[in-house]
């Protein structure tokens, strides 16, 4: 059953994950999360989730698109 | 050419990966991208002297680039702009405190251990918009919520319930390509007659 710090914990694990609380709810949660293992498992499974989309990225601009923006960045400041 | 105007040039440029990365989240498509960093680099330079020095480039990029693709692309594409009233109120009761049971949460981080960059990237791609570029500013390029609400030009608030909306979709997507194959190697087990 979920008390009042799982509320609390459980409310803030995306800013938790997300590295947007103060020092001072980081620790909180933090020494709940460690005596709660559902609010721990629903942590890991953000934290999870959130690194498995991080990997997702990483796309490289292709070499022609460089080279034309690059070519209108000169004809640019050839007019200028 | 001033060293202020060599500072931005060189730094402007060196983002052009990240942008075409992102700029490939909001068109869905290659050619699509390409043209939108073009013309969010055509507007940066055109409007550098609008840039205040020391303040943090890379964001005032991504906001270019996110009113380009507003302006010129989304008016091509199918999707439609959803209002911003719907969505902000209420992420507060939609994440409504809940433990998962152990068995259940155990089950879920095992299915999430098999899934492949392919599928979270199409999961991703299948949110609405505003979600998929909220989640894709804070998880891919880890952007601070302050930052991602000046790229989207929100408050912050509606980054938070973007992000929470976001992430319950995407989470119900991963849980689904998890059950599928969970039924197919079940499927394939029962064919073959082994056991799983």
């Amino acid at each position: 059953m979920a008390g009042a710090e799982c509320t609390e914990a459980l409310d803030r694990l995306f800013e938790y994950i997300d590295h947007e609380l103060p020092e001072d709810e980081v620790q909180r949660i933090g020494t709940h999360l460690k005596s709660c293992p559902p609010c721990e498992a629903e942590h890991q499974i953000k934290e999870k989730i959130k690194a498995l989309t991080a990997r997702t990225g990483g796309e490289k601009a292709p070499e022609e698109l460089r080279n034309r923006i690059l070519e209108s960045l000169r004809a640019v400041r050839e007019d200028a | 050419m001033s060293d202020t105007a060599l500072e931005f040039e060189v730094e402007a440029l060196s983002y052009m990966d990240q942008l075409y990365a992102a700029a490939l989240r909001m068109t869905r498509n290659g050619a699509d991208a390409e043209d939108l960093v073009q013309e969010t680099y055509a507007k940066a330079f055109a409007a550098q002297d609008k840039f205040k020095p020391g303040t943090n480039l890379k964001a005032w990029l991504y906001r270019i680039q996110t009113n380009a693709f507003i302006n010129t692309y989304r008016k091509k594409q199918r999707e439609p702009k959803r209002s911003d009233a719907e969505q902000v109120e209420d992420w507060q009761l939609a994440a409504a405190a809940e433990h998962t049971s152990s068995g259940l949460a155990s089950a879920e981080q095992q299915a999430l251990d098999g899934l492949g960059d392919e599928e979270v990237r199409e999961a991703l791609a299948d949110l609405p918009e505003d979600f998929r570029m909220a989640v894709y500013l804070s998880d891919v390029e880890g952007f601070a919520y302050k930052e991602i609400a000046q790229i989207m030009d929100t408050p912050v608030g509606t980054v938070m319930s973007r992000l929470h909306r976001g992430r319950k979709l995407l989470r119900e997507k991963l849980a689904s390509y998890g059950a599928e194959r969970g039924f197919r190697d079940k499927r394939a087990a029962s064919t073959t007659g082994k056991e799983v």
